[in-house]
């Protein structure tokens, strides 16, 4: 189910939120303590869940006792061989388990062009959310296994941690450390409600108007009949832009949806566009998935206190596999390297280099590189990405400019414009300010409630009138 | 208002926004709307088969969103807000695939469907062996550009390729002699909010085709107009933006007012112009009652002993009236609508007779994009 549609927003959520705020957090069934809005919770995520995946479900489901029993083993058995197995078995299960649904025929296709084969194509459909809820569970066995959490033994807990309906398909993904407490207490507040409504709006505006309008512009680009060097950079900053504002778009939905619960998530996204080098881009870019790599993949591997080969070494794995999360294609993976490689250069020189010129220089050097990086992120195949990225440069005798490169500039110059400014923190920066003052304060707390309201029938608008758009990342 | 108040204000708010239209959607469900008039379509409705492999298949699912969505309150409310935060607040020159320039509604393409072509011109191909290439007449072939034309030339939107299209229909169909029309036309001959253009409006075609064609000097020219207000096109629903309606005219003389049309449908006859269609769903409906598959046109004022057979899509409604004058008898035949089998079957029957009859095939490019010939 999509957060940005009818079915989700007028019956799935209105009745989750009814019931949710109907019943108390614990109550007494036949004399047994009954956490009661986790159970509301629990089986609302199951139906969001089962709404667009029925069979896949009872995948989840299975992933989730499964990892429950080995955190209760790990606790268990801790300072043992058996705790260490038991770990190993979460990791080799949760991770063969997405290997097997993501990436069977993408080896299986590597094999035969390699081998001249022909093993057939299991052709499985892949369980939505699956590496988001994957990463999730794995983030509770491990920082169970290493003491940093409590093992949690209401199995109706885990579930609602694992399966919790705002960030089970398209994250961010929510460490088990960051929602422990709120799974046993959490407050509910009209402070909480108000922010979580004011979130979840920006975020479903961000992903109605501004992400799903930039993919009907680079889609209309791609199909121009006129292609010239011009139309490729409107494509490669529509592209940009239009997985920004969908990612973090649905990032704020989920922080929001959380937050009306009483859950308090990380950010995931702090507006990425403004960094000065690789290094910052990916400290504010799908924070939550960084972060995993970081804690759970890069620093056991021994982070950057190694010697040069081994950090080169380590750098490589962490982002072929964040490369390789994001989709079964060399198109990620080459994706992954992409960073990886700047992310050396700027180690060693260009660090230097952009700290002895302008400020401006290195935004630029940041800017290109993303944007040449996103059109590889969805180009078709890595041809398509080499055709692309060398018609961005004037590979193929394209002309520089052409009318419809014109046309479309014209049409979405204000959306366009729109959203880059949208991906700076400058309205951000003029709320706040403005909000120092008491008069200030009185205006923009008036405005949001009008703002909500308008945001909230705008987009019911694009839903009734719209077309079916899902998620970029729903296939991750 | 402090940060309390607000979120109190903004919790107040979102609860009642929401309470309002799942009382609405509930109420709905109760009272469900079966067609959109603006659209022209029917609306979805409740799923009423639910079964357990519906679920799985996920059809079920399909089927309620397409139910939530279609059945949102305020639909045309809603439609309009959207339309209108696309163009006027966003600055896009589009919603939906509509343009509007200068007032006229205008459906943009980037370029014609090559598959969609070469089955039309395979289907037209087929009919001029079977019922054209040898029957003693003259062939003609003309185009009609959409609107969609004098954009892409006028005013810099995209738009798919006439010359290349103009050069497969002339090449898919040699033996006839193509009449170039584009020139005869302009934007403004079209209606604002439909897809088609003005009967009095395209004299200047008629006047081109009467023409090349050599029936120039059995055209009267002369005309009576007569006006419908409130037309309301194929656009005016679509856009959603409540534009001011068009009003069609029809023109009429004393050759045309005598002249009968005979339905092979219905078996029936009646007049040119079927002013009763008007407040049906399409008022262009006026012109030759609408989608017929095969009508005859009979003249008793003609003298000309000659026969006329078009093969037309709903353009040539509107415009084939205007060649009656010169013929006795004029066919008009939709293959969109009659099958290649069925017309050699009124032929056998003698209910028709292309024999030494002149033979136009008048096709708007929308049309040829399509996938709708039999």
């Amino acid at each position: 189910m999509l957060f940005s549609s009818i079915p989700f927003l007028y019956y799935f959520f209105a009745m989750v939120l009814l019931l949710y705020f109907v019943v108390p957090f614990k109550c007494k069934v036949f004399n047994v303590h009954f956490e009661a809005k986790n159970f509301i919770l629990l089986i609302a995520s199951l139906l969001f869940y089962f709404y667009g995946e029925p069979i896949y479900t009872l995948l989840m489901v299975g992933t989730i006792l499964f990892n429950y029993i080995m955190g209760l083993l790990i606790d268990r058995f801790r300072g043992t061989v058996w705790s260490k197995v038991s770990l190993w078995s979460s990791v080799i299960v949760s991770l063969g388990s997405l290997g097997f649904f993501k990436y069977s025929d993408f080896f299986i296709r590597n094999i035969n062009t390699l081998f001249n084969g022909s093993i057939p194509l299991l052709e499985l459909a892949l369980p939505i959310g699956i590496s988001f809820y994957t990463f999730q569970i794995l983030s509770y066995t491990i920082d169970v296994y290493r003491d940093k959490v409590k093992v949690q033994k209401s199995f109706i807990r885990l579930a609602t941690y694992v399966a919790l309906f705002p960030q089970l398909i398209a994250g961010p993904i929510v460490r088990y450390s960051t929602v422990e407490e709120d799974l046993t207490q959490r407050t509910h507040s009209f402070e909480n409600f108000g922010c979580g409504v004011t979130r979840f709006v920006i975020g479903l505006s961000k992903k109605v108007l501004i992400a799903d309008t930039l993919g009907g512009l680079s889609n209309m680009l791609r199909a121009s009949n006129e292609q010239s060097v011009g139309m490729y950079w409107i494509l490669a900053i529509a592209l940009s832009l239009q997985l920004y504002f969908d990612f973090s778009g649905y990032s704020d939905m989920a922080i929001g949806i959380g937050r009306i619960f009483g859950f308090r998530f990380l950010e995931n996204f702090n507006y990425p566009f403004i960094s000065k080098s690789i290094a910052e881009f990916w400290r504010r870019w799908h924070m939550s998935l960084g972060t995993w790599f970081r804690d759970y993949v890069y620093i056991p591997l021994g982070g950057n206190r190694v010697s040069k080969w081994h950090w080169l070494f380590n750098i490589l794995v962490v982002w072929f596999l964040t490369g390789f999360w994001h989709g079964a294609d060399w198109t990620f993976i080459f994706w992954g390297l992409f960073f990886a490689l700047f992310l050396v250069l700027e180690k060693f020189f260009l660090n230097k280099l952009f700290s002895s010129v302008p400020r401006a220089f290195s935004h630029i050097y940041v800017v290109v590189l993303i944007l040449i990086s996103f059109v590889l992120f969805s180009a078709d195949g890595i041809g398509g990405a080499l055709r692309d990225i060398g018609s961005m440069f004037g590979v193929g005798n394209l002309p520089l400019w052409s009318g419809e490169t014109g046309y479309y500039l014209s049409s979405y110059a204000f959306v366009l414009i729109g959203a880059i400014i949208g991906a700076t923190p400058l309205i951000k920066t003029f709320v706040l300010k403005i909000k120092k003052t008491r008069t200030g304060e009185l205006i923009i707390n008036t405005l949001e409630p009008i703002f909500v309201v308008v945001m909230l029938l705008i987009v019911t608008a694009y839903f009734v009138d719209g077309s079916f758009s899902p998620f970029l990342y729903f296939r991750f | 208002m402090n940060d309390r108040t607000k979120n109190i204000v903004v919790t107040s708010v979102f609860v009642a926004f929401m309470a309002f239209f799942v009382a609405m959607c509930i109420f709905r469900y109760f009272a469900p709307v079966e067609t959109s008039q603006a659209e022209r379509r029917p609306l979805a409705q409740f799923p009423e088969d639910i079964s357990w492999s519906g679920v799985l298949d996920k059809s079920l699912i399909e089927e309620f969103e397409d139910y939530s969505v279609d059945q949102f309150p305020f639909r045309e409310f809603f439609r309009g807000i959207k339309a209108n935060f696309q163009l006027n607040v966003l600055g896009l020159k589009e919603n939906n695939g509509l343009a509007v320039q200068d007032g006229y509604i205008v459906k943009i393409e980037q370029d014609f469907v090559d598959k969609n072509v070469n089955y039309s011109l395979g289907r037209l191909q087929l009919f001029y062996e079977q019922f054209v290439k040898d029957n003693g007449g003259n062939h003609y072939l003309a185009l009609i550009p959409d609107k969609n034309y004098f954009l892409a030339q006028d005013y810099g939107y995209p738009g798919p390729d006439y010359s290349g299209l103009t050069d497969k229909v002339t090449a898919a169909l040699p033996n006839m002699q193509y009449i170039n029309l584009y020139d005869s036309l302009e934007l403004k001959d079209y209606y604002f909010t439909d897809t088609h253009w003005s009967q009095n409006k395209i004299l200047g075609v008629v006047d081109k085709l009467a023409a090349d064609m050599g029936i120039d000097h059995l055209l009267s020219g002369q005309y009576t107009e007569n006006r419908l207000e409130g037309f309301q096109g194929v656009y005016y629903g679509q856009s959603a933006l409540k534009p001011a309606p068009d009003t069609l005219v029809y023109l009429t003389n004393h050759v045309l007012d005598g002249c009968t049309v005979y339905d092979y449908e219905t078996q029936k006859t009646g007049p040119i112009y079927a002013l009763d269609k008007f407040d049906g769903s399409d008022g262009y409906d006026v012109f030759l009652s609408g989608t017929k598959s095969l009508l005859r046109i009979d003249n008793p004022a003609s003298q000309s002993g000659k026969t006329l057979v078009v093969f037309r899509d709903s353009y040539g409604s509107s415009l084939t009236p205007l060649l009656a004058e010169a013929y006795d008898t004029v066919y008009l035949v939709d293959i969109r609508y009659i099958s290649a089998s069925a017309l050699s079957l009124y032929e056998q029957m003698k209910m028709v007779d292309f024999e030494d009859a002149d033979v136009l095939f008048l096709y708007s490019a929308l049309i040829l994009n399509s996938n709708s010939f039999k």
